[in-house]
């Protein structure tokens, strides 16, 4: 999945559907994210392309909401309610999932599994 | 008797193309046509009959399935459409939005949405050229929309005056910004405050305008229909309404993006239940008696009718879509059994077939005007009756709030950034307090130092300087997002360190320090 800026993205897209937690005041989805154009790509464990600044899933907590809805660890989300994550700072990818005011959020999520799995099927 | 239950069979055969015919539904209508070819045959028998009850109750049969045909035009059922997640981007001139020239425009903006004969309104959102999309968090839902629905949308504006801009700032700042007012406007100030004639004391008091209250003008509209409706998010065209002259014109991009989403009452209501008995499959005589329950594009057979409402899992599920034949009577596996029905579903090469026995003549004709509902209904909400959509009940609406101070630096001036670092240092000095004896962080951007060790290890420990307030200008909305438990014990190391993840990337804006060195992860 490497990107060529100014040109459109094709993906295989996975829907995951995360009902929040509220914890106390809080409302929590259960996992942890990484990436953001403002940082560092080559760090990045997960990305098959080392140039990818996209937000990932760095790690799911063991019963929480967004493994139950089925997200995985290195998952790459491409968009949060409509709301594009291929192109945004960390904070503004924290910011996206984080408000208040929604208690269901609905990602679009891509993992090199599904891609391969796709590919697979459509050779045979 | 044999020639007895042909009759009835091709009867019901008839019955059933004439109910296809007033669908208008062309598919099933030429899977039936071909099914009643082959038996035409058959129906001369009924001129063949030399016994007389046979012909009397033949007839009577006839009469039946005539009255029913004659019952007039279905109609679909009813189901609920829901809007959520509308967003309307807006197209700033960079001049304006980057270079923060003149005062602060602000407009008052909402949307009315009507669907048939409800109207419905969504919160009022204040909007300035610091934001870059109208943003509604209100899911609106109409009860009782037909699938030939039109959800019609208006976004009303009105401009706000000047005033109320200024009137929210610090009194410091404000008399900064009334020397550098945008050409216009200061035109307009001067001019105001020469009518209003020395006055004295602040030159902020403006004069209120004559008109009361502000006046809403159309922005812009666009009508979704059933073909809008799907389970995401979709950009739709807006048909703008107003230009540049008028008074509460915003520079819209054009587009409205929302998740529109309808659920037919055919996909989360039972049409029809009662008992049924199965025939297993090979075993020509053994029949399982069940408690059917057809909903959506299921018929659940449970083992008895309670199984249905205490969340039992029913025995079995026989789908039921649009590519589902169902037939009345089948001859040959039923002898003996009347008010049979069959339904057949193609999975790839395999054709399944389910043979069902309904209670009486009565219970069979419910059965089957329950499935021709069903499949006139999938035919009109296409899409919708694929899958359930999901709809979540509309959040209690909030009282309408000012757009929210952030309680940020960023938000609450807009001056150049590397201007006056006086003034910014002013404003976190009366904010803190006179608490800081150390230096904030960012600081060292400027004097080339070091403050604080890398802040790249995510699972470390908060950086070591000790100090009563973990970050310079107190952003408390942090804490509450942090996955971690708060842990109040007094020594104990955070296992996220918030101070990190905010200053980086806020600092990196605006003193381009070259590329970044940090790969953050932050918890949700």
């Amino acid at each position: 999945m490497s990107y060529i800026p100014g040109q459109p993205v094709t993906a295989v897209v996975q829907r995951v559907e995360i009902h929040k937690l509220r914890q106390g005041e809080n409302l929590i989805l259960g996992f942890s994210i990484g990436g953001g154009i403002d940082q560092d790509p080559s760090q990045n464990p997960f990305s098959e392309d080392k140039t990818d600044k996209g937000i990932y899933v760095t790690r799911v907590s063991e019963g929480g909401p967004a493994e139950i809805a089925g997200l995985q660890i290195g998952d790459k989300i491409m968009q949060v309610n409509g709301w594009d994550m291929t192109m945004v700072t960390h904070d503004q990818a924290r910011k996206r999932l984080t408000k208040r005011s929604e208690e269901v959020v609905r990602l679009l999520v891509t993992r090199q599994s599904l891609q391969k799995a796709v590919q697979r099927s459509m050779l045979s | 008797m044999q020639d007895r239950l042909h009759i009835l069979e091709d009867l019901n055969m008839l019955y059933i193309r004439q109910m296809a015919l007033s669908l208008e539904d062309t598919e099933l209508q030429r899977k039936l046509d071909h099914e009643i070819r082959m038996r035409e045959g058959a129906c001369k028998l009924l001129a063949a009959c030399s016994q007389r009850e046979q012909a009397l109750e033949a007839t009577k049969s006839l009469l039946v399935c005539n009255s029913l045909m004659t019952r007039g035009q279905r109609s679909p059922c009813r189901g609920r459409v829901c809007i959520s997640d509308l967003r309307i981007p807006l197209m700033w001139k960079d001049t304006e939005y980057f270079k923060n020239k003149g005062d602060l425009h602000r407009w008052a903006v909402f949307l009315l949405l009507q669907l048939g004969e409800h109207i419905q309104d969504t919160e009022m959102i204040l909007v300035d050229r610091t934001l870059t999309d109208i943003s509604f968090q209100n899911n609106v839902l109409f009860t009782e929309a037909g699938p030939d629905f039109e959800l019609r949308l208006e976004l009303y504006g009105a401009c706000m005056e000047e005033e109320g801009a200024l009137a929210g700032a610090p009194k410091r700042l404000a008399t900064k910004l009334s020397s550098s007012l945008g050409r216009s406007s200061g035109r307009r100030v001067r001019a105001s405050l020469e009518s209003a004639g020395g006055l004295g004391s602040s030159p902020i008091l403006l004069p209120t305008p004559a008109v009361g209250g502000p006046r809403y003008h159309l922005l812009a509209h666009t009508t979704l229909t059933l073909a809008a409706v799907q389970d995401g998010f979709r950009t739709h065209d807006l048909t703008l309404a107003s230009h540049e002259e008028n008074p509460a014109w915003l520079p819209l991009y054009g587009s409205v993006c929302c998740r529109l989403v309808a659920q037919p009452l055919c996909m989360t209501q039972p049409t029809a239940n009662g008992t049924l008995r199965v025939q297993q499959a090979g075993e020509l005589q053994d029949w399982a008696r069940v408690h059917g329950v057809l909903k959506g594009t299921s018929l659940f057979c449970y083992r008895q009718p309670e199984d249905a409402d205490t969340g039992e899992e029913p025995l079995f599920t026989i789908a039921i879509n649009k590519e589902t034949r169902v037939r009345a009577g089948e001859l040959d596996q039923t002898v003996g059994r009347p008010f049979t029905l069959t339904i057949s579903n193609r999975y790839g090469e395999d054709e399944v077939t389910h043979t069902l026995q309904t209670e009486s003549r009565g219970a069979l004709h419910s059965w089957m005007e329950a499935l021709w509902q069903l499949f006139f209904d999938m035919s009109q909400w296409k899409q919708c009756c694929d899958e359930i959509m999901k709809i979540e009940t509309p959040a209690p609406r909030k009282t309408p709030q000012v757009l929210a101070k952030q309680g940020s630096l960023y938000h609450e001036m807009a001056i150049e950034p590397l201007d006056d670092i006086a003034a910014v240092t002013d404003i976190l000095a009366q904010r803190e307090g006179a608490r800081l004896e150390t230096p904030p962080p960012w600081l060292a951007m400027f004097t080339e130092q070091p403050a604080l060790p890398n802040p790249c290890s995510p699972a470390s420990v908060a950086p070591a300087p000790a100090r009563t307030h973990p970050m310079p200008w107190g952003r408390p909305r942090t804490f509450s997002l942090d996955a971690v438990p708060p842990d109040h014990s007094p020594g104990a190391p955070r296992s996220v360190a918030p101070l990190p993840q905010q200053r980086s990337p806020r600092s990196r804006g605006l003193f381009n320090k070259g590329p970044p060195r940090t790969w953050l992860q932050s918890p949700v």
